[in-house]
């Protein structure tokens, strides 16, 4: 064997050498992480409807919708996210962005969860709920104005309307639907 | 040679036994035959086409047409088209012959859709083999009347203690990703034969993704976390299977995006890999440099689909993330950089004698052993079967891109490390053919609507070899979704490489598969002539897993 070949395995010498330390005295130093980077998602609570699209796009369920007769109720268990950043992607209001945040450690899983409260609008015709937020409304509103007739009005209410309207064309009298 | 010509040579041959020949373009030539004559097909598909074999996909049909069904898929890796054996088993007591002695690769699937389906394999030994052995007998949790929740209450299993001194050997590391489990049979330091024993932490994600949890576009996150380094992999041949199926255009930018990404994560893959085989060696010092060069490929990933591991942007029907002029300079100058250095440090790996003389002729896996096996990737390549995914069955835009499948005929340690050294330069070469051939164009289809009742295949060439993933699509999610990792062609060969070899060698040879299970390989050496077990701490591999990110 040659001698050159011999004294090959010694090269490493001079690489390690012209490379010298790459790791970072983390968490003293800054982290290497890139620009495109996703870490933990932040919910604008000016912004979120309570829909639930981000909810039903979520790949693991770790976001959750939990409807009540008086509110809806948005959660977030960040322990069970993936930080895939789907839930931005669908959110038609663009309330919800993807941060860098990635420490997350915690002793409590109460610091794992975040929720948003939204009161549900009451009908305007009979008072019971409405299922929907007033921010949800708006949205409907904005999107096809004409709609504005009837969203505060739950179903049942709506049917009524509807066929009131249409048996009065018929020539029908307003009490006989009263009541 | 077109696909009319192929249906012609297997009416030739299967015609008097078929009863019914068809062509699906999102799956292969499906041959449907009676149980009775499944034998004599398989033969000839095997044996006298000489078509490698694939993967089986046993299914519940019996709410569509009252049989259980079992799909044998062949490839005729020349030609890139696949050879599909059909066969309906009985609703009540479903029983098919066992093919296992005609095409040995076979034995794990039989042995599989007994345990999950509870299909009979007659003249063969069946056994438990996925389900733990405290599982109740007759529950198949594959079948589509058992619910996804069902959590069994164990059952009480009595096992013979074994002959000899007993040493305990677990608990096996429940925390840990896919702890597999060898007993090696010595008599002195040579091993006589091998026992596996996997499936420790089987997931049961096949089944998962048919509950109505699970929808289209949420599998793709699922399949990515089948493994911990080479997860865009399984996205990836999910995706196609179903866009293969549904027949959804995907646009072309999108095609290279994957490409890109598939080739990086081969990188970061293969360099992982090469730093652990150092680390077994003994030699630390390129294991540590074969990791620093990695680093870079990790960056590269994060900035390319925003995480190091489980990138997350692909969908049925396209990717999410798009790459602009900044990231393509770093793709380049990262390219560059890890050109000159991995040159510098493969020169080096394969001249250190340490490495080069344990590596030369151990783990020996001969030709024709591994063509029985159909074994896959760069285990098949370092014995001499000249077989890439990529190449024989191209998909997303490797048809647009020309590169060499390395191979080697020693089929020793040596020639599976030189497979892979080869592999990383060539897949630098694609990512820079794909950069300069980047389409424009949308990243995610218009249109997409998967109909019922389709079948599809989607396959990709992980770095450890073919993945391969069939589905029949449901209403909203998979009606059954079967997943065949690289590791399950690949571990019946072990068998072959460590029988007769000294003990010394084992671990390197185990690790030269490059399984994808666990994080600390166990293995339990039993002396033939005392009876005596001792446990054997073998590796230690950083990163062998899905702990890695
Ligand atoms: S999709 Fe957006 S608006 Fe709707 S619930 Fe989620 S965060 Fe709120
Ligand atoms: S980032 Fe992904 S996993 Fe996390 S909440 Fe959003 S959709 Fe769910």
């Amino acid at each position: 064997m040659s001698l050159k070949k011999l004294l090959k395995p010694f090269k490493l010498i001079s690489i390690a050498h012209k490379s010298g330390v790459v790791t970072v005295l983390y968490p003293y130093q800054k982290p290497l992480i890139t620009t495109e980077f996703r870490g933990k998602i932040s919910i604008d609570a000016t912004k979120c409807m309570g829909c639930g699209a981000c909810v039903n796009a979520c790949p693991p369920n770790a976001l959750t919708l939990s409807r009540r007769d008086d509110t809806i109720v948005l959660n977030y268990f960040i322990g069970r996210c993936i930080f895939c950043g789907r839930c931005a992607e669908v959110c038609p209001v663009g309330a919800i962005t993807v941060t860098h945040e990635f420490e997350l450690a915690s002793a409590s899983t109460r610091d794992l969860n975040e929720s948003l409260v939204h009161r549900v609008e009451k009908c305007s015709g009979c008072g019971g709920g409405l299922g929907a937020t007033s921010r949800m409304l708006q949205y409907v509103i904005l999107r096809s104005p004409a709609s504005e007739n009837y969203v505060h009005l739950c179903p049942n209410c709506r049917k009524k309307k509807l066929i009131q309207s249409l048996a009065m064309k018929m020539g029908a009298r307003t009490e006989d639907y009263e009541g | 040679m077109s696909v009319k010509e192929i249906m012609d040579i297997i009416r030739e041959k299967l015609g008097g036994i078929a009863e019914d020949i068809r062509y699906v373009e999102s799956a292969g030539i499906i041959v449907r035959v009676k149980p009775v004559n499944l034998r004599e097909a398989s033969h000839i598909v095997h044996d006298v086409l000489d078509a490698y074999f694939r993967t089986m996909m046993a299914v519940d049909e019996r709410p569509i047409n009252n049989t259980f069904a079992a799909y044998y898929v062949y490839g005729l890796d020349d030609k890139g088209i696949n050879i599909i054996i059909e066969a309906h088993a009985d609703p009540y007591t479903p029983v098919l012959p066992s093919i296992a002695d005609i095409v040995p690769a076979a034995d794990w699937y039989e042995l599989e859709a007994w345990d999950l389906l509870g299909i009979k394999f007659k003249n063969r030994k069946l056994h438990r083999f996925v389900l733990p052995d405290d599982w109740p007998e007759g529950l198949y949790p594959l079948r589509r009347d058992v619910d996804y929740t069902v959590r069994p209450s164990p059952r009480i299993t009595y096992k013979p203690p074994l002959q000899g001194p007993r040493l305990p050997v677990g608990p096996y590391h429940p925390a840990l990703h896919e702890p597999e489990y060898f007993e090696l049979f010595v008599e002195g330091e040579r091993v006589v034969d091998v026992e596996y024993n996997g499936f420790h932490v089987h997931r049961g994600i096949e089944k998962l993704a048919e509950s109505p949890r699970f929808t289209y576009q949420k599998i793709p996150f699922l399949a990515e976390r089948i493994c911990g380094i080479c997860g865009f992999v399984h996205s990836v041949a999910y995706t196609l299977s179903v866009e293969n199926a549904a027949k959804i255009e995907v646009p072309e930018r999108a095609q290279y995006i994957r490409s890109i990404v598939l080739e990086v994560e081969r990188l970061h893959s293969h360099l992982l890999w090469l730093g652990v085989a150092c680390h077994l060696l003994g030699y630390d010092a390129g294991f540590m440099h074969s990791w620093r060069i990695r680093e870079k490929v990790m960056v590269l990933a994060e900035l390319l689909t925003g995480s190091r591991k489980t990138y997350g942007i692909n969908l049925v029907g396209g990717v999410r993330k798009d790459i602009n002029m900044d990231k393509i300079t770093a793709i380049r100058n990262t390219l560059a950089w890890l050109r000159s250095e991995f040159a510098k440090l493969a020169d080096l790996v394969t001249s250190v004698p340490q490495i080069v003389r344990r590596a030369r002729g151990t783990g020996i896996l001969p030709r024709d052993e591994a063509r029985k096996l159909s074994v896959v990737g760069p285990v098949a390549r370092a014995s001499g079967l000249d077989r890439d995914v990529r190449r024989d069955y191209p998909y997303c835009a490797y048809k647009d891109v020309s590169f060499r499948v390395p191979v080697y005929t020693e089929g020793d340690n040596l020639a599976r490390v030189m497979v892979r050294v080869e592999e990383i330069f060539e897949s630098m070469d694609i990512i820079d053919q794909l950069l300069d051939k980047l389409p424009g164009g949308p990243i995610m289809a218009e249109k997409m609507e998967v109909p019922a009742g389709l079948v599809g295949i989607g396959n990709v060439e992980a770095p450890r070899g073919e993945d391969i993933h069939i589905i029949i699509t449901g209403r909203g999610r998979p009606y059954r979704w079967r997943v065949r990792a690289p590791t399950y062609q690949n571990i019946p060969a072990l068998k072959v490489m460590l029988r007769d070899a000294p003990l010394a060698d084992a671990p390197l040879t185990i690790a030269s598969i490059d399984p994808c299970f666990s994080c600390t390989d166990r293995i339990v050496v039993i002396d033939l002539k005392t009876g005596k077990r001792e446990k054997l701490q073998t590796v230690s591999i950083p990163g062998e897993c899905g702990c890695e990110i």
